[in-house]
């Protein structure tokens, strides 16, 4: 999350994030390889100072870790540029075209793939194969994907990286819809008009957590994370929610395909159950329509 | 709810398939990496949306699955009970898609029509894509939501393991693997049974360990990535057989950094199964234990051989060591270990759930089953066909794939990745199996199919696998190292214009030698992307070499752009030009200014007069 | 486990130890096998490849490194038949463009006839033969250096091509190098035997001013100063 605001400048290291990190994977398969994976999610490369202090908490030479930090290829001991262009050389992508495609982003940023452009705009890189060849050309701009690039459109889709994905608007349909739902067990309404979000009526539970109780409303609107609670629920803890109406709590078989928390159910009016993550802060959710 | 009995999982999967047998029509949409690149997310948000806002959801359901295959035609929307098959579908039509599934009737415009014949099909079965195919194990991706282990048992699902836990005998598991004749999908061939007696007859008092090499590194092959974003529970249900089978104690998924849905996926499946007791301590109640554990990659191509595969698991280096110890006598953390790929480890339910005779007779002999293949480059549909071994490659390139793209004509297909071979159309009647491959001087690999026809020249195809390759090798072998890095020189020189006769000696005899003393099996198979391409396309190095001239117009040193009399002068070319090599008064014909030219070809893509010439 | 098994070397029936590996075996019988990568106290890694050996028999027949596969109860094994010659010298063809300098491969080409030189000449100055490595690590039980990056751009340092903290200057590392002790100073590699390198001090050590006197290690471990 924190990856946006700082891949760009040499990053701050916090020993503790690091500690932390080591800890959390020490035990499992894999360990270092997990570790170093983290470090560069939460700092976008991994940093000397980071390298380390790893190799002072795993107890492992530093050599080892440097060796390893520079044998793989998603490793990167750089900071990398505000926008990451990544563009797929995989055979089938190859046979279409993509040396063309790299030697246009090439030409038109001013790098070779692999660096980054020096106003630290731009980082290009090059990957074996993304595993979308039916699509070839691919290239990744900032995490979306797109298919069978021509050179002729490299120009555009480094223009639309600076302005931003998410103000260009690629046809998505953005119409915002809410959601009515009723507690599975009593087949109440849940629904509370008194209480809008998102100028919706929200949807109205009872929460409880570490002997607190109160009400919590979520907003209706699909994909809107809006929510008001009575009581303060920290950040990753998870909550019980029942039904302010039959009081029955709200559970099911199902987890949170993100972050494994249990998710609550609750009846679609019309059909259908929408499961939502009961970890706070998680966007987890699962609209079941079958 | 944890299931304590073989009995509960037989109950609540008839409880379930009875609340899925209610009739009620469904969309499925694909929702692969393939399909959300192409703006699959749209199409679900626009379906939920509409199904909920006006209330239908009584009469027709919503599934979102894994990949299909046809990934050239997504996204699409396919309905059940109709199979009608809507390709390239977008946001705005999806409700008149809901009202001609409420219906029974079809969005005519909007049904996969043939680009040759204009045929428009209504089944989806009777499409020559998907009928030509035999579809045992992706066919599951279109019945199942991969994060809902509901769907997968509703389908069928642990039934293999059911049978497994009530027969109680691991040497008939074993002996099942081996009847059925089953080869690793992974490249090599071995047979699946013989490597897990192997690892059932070694004692271990530290535990043994099950790997599935989900580290799909060959350029050109997604097929198990599609398995594991689609059915991530097969390959669970294999791996507990197999652990049953075997005495193994733990699994590893050892998968990708670059397929997050896929480590997504999973990791949602193997939590559902921990929770209902198939996975964890004694499973189902039979007092068998077994977990698995994903290991993710970091991007390597070296760490889909064994050794450097276990190397990456204990998390060091990717560096193959030398065999013998066998993984099977010595792997993770000196622990026996048996290391199976993805598409293996799915074909084990079926195995178990038909029965090793009724497998055996898919296929041919020695070669038995069914191959998944990803079907791309120069062809008209691309995409995963899966296919009982010993199909003809025509059949595969034209029947299922439907011929070349454009004008140009095929030439030749690549199997096996950079360690692979090429085979030209001459030799298409040949059927596919690991003999035959190797025989040809290819393999079968994971299953990578890359067709390329005449505007893909087979000396830049070469360097392209050599330039692969020496930023690949783990660099430990002197000869893999440097003869990679060698072979791309010269093969750099040759598409350059500065290749000799001599080059194309000293480039065999290189070739052979890698090939003879490097150790592990990809350094091993390094060199035969150039060896198969001289076998059967020597005549293009030597029209490189002697007259200067790339025959696919691909080799930018030895092409030379200009403009011909169709330009009209509409100045398209110019404007796109980054180096500003075109010039010319609007409406008169423009010309390239060699001396700047870099030869991107990006004025030809856009010349819509065919006016720029490569020679 | 100890014990022992027999193996045919070159024809020869013998008795050897088990354990032992194909190039320990040999050598205890007398058949010369060239290696670069290999010495006595340091772990067998099999990265010079040029003591490669053939196996087995017929189709199955197949070159390994004799450093580091151990003796199998009935194993046929070739220490110079054609295949494994044809190996060695295309191995010491390529050793030869990357290290024209190294006496050590000077000679050994020149004994297994390399006559040419037909790939472009580099001065890469060092094998990656992992011998420092090891030395370092198993002998000097410092761990200093390392191999870094994978493929073409693997090499050997310290991490971060900064001193290392763990080194101690003990010079183990040059001692064991065959690309850089001993560098031959006569500067044509067609040449097979090149004369007049009897110094036993690397000449950086003397902040020897030549270029293309290599020191592999950026920063040489002896004199601390950058290369170039």
């Amino acid at each position: 999350m924190k990856r946006d605001g700082r891949s760009y400048v040499v990053a701050q290291v916090d020993e503790r994030e690091v500690l932390a990190v080591v800890a959390k994977h020490e035990a499992g398969c894999g360990g270092l390889i997990a570790i170093l994976e983290e470090i560069q999610a939460i700092y976008g490369y991994l940093p000397e100072q980071a390298l380390r202090q790893v190799a002072q908490a795993t107890d492992r030479s530093l050599v080892d870790i440097y060796g390893v930090s520079t044998f793989y290829r998603s490793f990167s001991m750089q900071p990398r540029g505000k926008h990451r262009v990544c563009v797929c050389l995989g055979t089938a992508c190859h046979v279409r075209g993509a040396q063309s495609v790299t030697e246009e982003f090439e030409q038109r940023l001013g790098i070779q793939s692999g660096e980054t452009s020096e106003d630290g705009e731009f980082s290009l890189e090059t990957v074996n194969c993304l595993g979308a060849c039916a699509l070839g050309p691919v290239t990744v701009v900032d995490g979306k994907y797109v298919s069978k690039v021509k050179t002729s459109q490299v120009r555009g889709l480094l223009d639309k990286a600076r302005k931003g994905y998410a103000q260009s608007g690629n046809g998505e349909d953005k119409e915002a819809f809410a959601i009515a739902v009723s507690c599975p067990v009593c087949s109440h309404s849940l629904m509370d008009a008194g209480f809008p979000l998102d100028d919706h009526p929200s949807i109205h539970v009872k929460v409880s957590i570490d002997h607190q109780e109160g009400c919590l409303r979520l907003s209706s609107l699909y994909g809107s994370g809006s929510l008001a609670s009575e009581c303060e629920i920290p950040p990753g803890e998870v909550a019980i929610f029942r039904c302010p109406h039959c009081l029955a709590e709200l559970t099911g078989a199902d987890d949170c395909s993100i972050c494994q928390a249990p998710m609550a159910p609750m009846a679609i009016v019309g059909g259908g159950t929408m499961h939502v993550c009961l970890r706070r802060g998680c966007p987890g959710h699962l609209l079941d329509l079958q | 709810m944890k299931l304590s009995s073989i009995e509960k999982l037989t109950e609540w999967r008839s409880v379930l398939a009875k609340k899925n047998a209610s009739g009620k029509s469904c969309l499925c949409i694909c929702a692969g990496t393939a399909c959300q690149a192409s703006g699959s997310n749209e199409i679900i948000r626009a379906t939920k949306r509409a199904l909920i806002e006006r209330r239908l959801l009584d009469r027709l359901s919503l599934r979102i699955t894994g990949c299909h295959g046809f990934c050239e035609m997504g996204p699409f929307v396919l309905t059940e009970p109709q199979q009608a098959f809507y390709t390239q579908v977008k946001a705005e039509d999806v409700p008149r898609i809901i009202d001609a599934a409420l219906a029974g009737e079809y969005v005519e415009e909007l049904l996969y029509k043939d680009p040759s014949t204009g045929q428009k099909y209504y089944h989806r079965g009777d499409i020559p894509f998907f009928k030509n195919q035999q579809r045992t194990i992706l066919e599951a991706n279109q019945k199942i939501d991969p994060i809902r282990i509901h769907d997968y048992i509703a389908e069928g699902g642990y039934r293999g393991l059911e049978k497994v836990l009530s027969v109680q005998d691991p040497v008939w598991v074993v002996e099942e693997v081996k009847k059925a004749g089953l080869r690793g999908r992974g490249g090599a061939g071995f047979p699946t049974g013989l490597k897990w007696e192997m690892l059932a007859k070694q004692r271990s008092n530290g535990g043994k360990f099950l790997v599935c090499n989900a580290d799909e590194g060959d350029p050109g092959a997604y097929m198990d990535r599609s398995i594991l974003e689609g059915n991530p529970h097969s390959i669970i249900e294999g791996m507990i057989i197999g652990a049953y089978g075997t005495g193994a104690t733990s699994g590893v998924v050892y998968v990708r950094n670059e397929y997050p849905i896929a480590i997504k996926h999973l990791t949602a499946a193997l939590q559902q199964a921990r929770t209902l007791g198939l996975l964890g301590g004694n499973i189902l109640g039979g007092g068998f234990s077994f977990d698995i554990e994903i290991v993710r990659g970091a991007g390597a191509f070296v760490c889909g051989e064994e050794t450097a595969l276990i190397r990456s698991i204990e998390g060091k280096m990717g560096e193959p060591r030398q065999r013998p110890p066998f993984p099977i006598q010595r792997g993770i953390n000196g622990k026996p270990t048996a290391i199976n790929n993805v598409e293996t480890w799915a074909n084990i339910p079926v195995i178990i759930v038909r029965g090793a005779d009724e497998y055996a007779k898919i296929g041919t002999k020695n070669n038995s089953g069914t191959k998944i293949f990803s079907l791309v480059g120069k062809i008209r549909n691309t995409g995963l066909v899966e296919v009982p071994m010993g199909m003809t490659i025509k059949e595969i390139v034209y029947n299922i794939g439907g011929g070349p793209v454009g004008k140009a004509q095929i030439k030749a297909v690549q199997t096996g990745g950079p360690s692979g071979g090429c085979i030209p159309a001459s030799m298409f009647d040949l059927q596919i199996d690991y003999d035959s491959l190797s025989r040809a001087g290819s393999i079968m690999g994971s299953g990578g199919m890359i067709v390329m026809d005449e505007n893909t020249c087979m000396v830049d195809l070469a360097k392209y696998f050599m330039r692969f390759l020496k930023e690949e090798s783990c660099g430990k072998c002197f000869t893999c190292r440097k003869g990679t890095q060698r072979m791309y020189e010269i093969l750099d020189d040759i598409t350059t214009g500065k290749g000799t006769l001599e080059h194309l000696d000293l480039l065999e005899e290189l070739a052979h030698v890698v090939k003879d003393t490097t150790m592990c099996g990809l350094g091993q198979t390094s060199a035969n992307p150039v060896l198969s391409t001289l076998r059967y396309f020597r005549d293009e190095y030597l029209a490189h070499i002697q007259n200067s001239r790339c025959p696919a117009q691909v080799c930018k040193p030895l092409l030379s752009y200009s403009i011909n009399n169709n330009c009209i002068g509409c100045q398209a070319c110019g404007k796109a030009c980054s180096v500003n090599a075109i010039h010319g008064e609007r409406k008169q014909r423009h010309f390239i200014d060699a001396s700047k030219c870099i030869k991107c070809g990006t004025c030809r893509s856009v010349c819509k007069y065919d006016a720029v010439e490569a020679a | 486990m100890k014990g022992k098994v027999t193996v045919t070397i070159n024809g020869l029936i013998v008795e050897v130890e088990k354990g032992m590996t194909i190039l320990e075996a040999a050598q205890f019988l007398g058949f010369p096998i060239p290696t670069l990568c290999h010495m006595e106290g340091l772990s067998p890694y099999g990265a010079c490849r040029l003591c490669v050996v053939e196996i087995g028999e017929g189709a199955r027949a197949k070159l390994v490194t004799s450093c580091t596969y151990p003796v199998e109860e009935g194993l046929k094994v070739r220490t110079a038949s054609t295949r494994v010659l044809r190996a060695r010298k295309m191995i010491l063809e390529l050793l030869l463009a990357s290290c024209p300098q190294s006496k050590i491969i000077q000679d050994l080409a020149a004994a297994h006839g390399v006559r040419q030189q037909r790939f472009r000449q580099e001065h890469e100055d060092c094998i990656l033969c992992g011998l420092c490595v090891r030395m370092c690590e198993e002998q000097m039980m410092a761990k200093a250096i390392g191999f870094r990056n994978r493929g073409e751009k693997r090499s050997i340092g310290t991490p971060f091509d900064v001193h290392s903290e763990t080194c101690r200057l003990c010079g183990g590392c040059m001692y064991v190098c065959p690309a850089c002790q001993l560098r031959c100073t006569y500067n044509e590699p067609e040449k097979a035997i090149c004369g007049g390198c009897e110094n036993l001090t690397p000449p950086c050590i003397e902040k020897d001013p030549f270029d293309d006197m290599m020191c592999y290690m950026t920063p040489c471990v002896a004199c601390e100063q950058p290369k170039n």
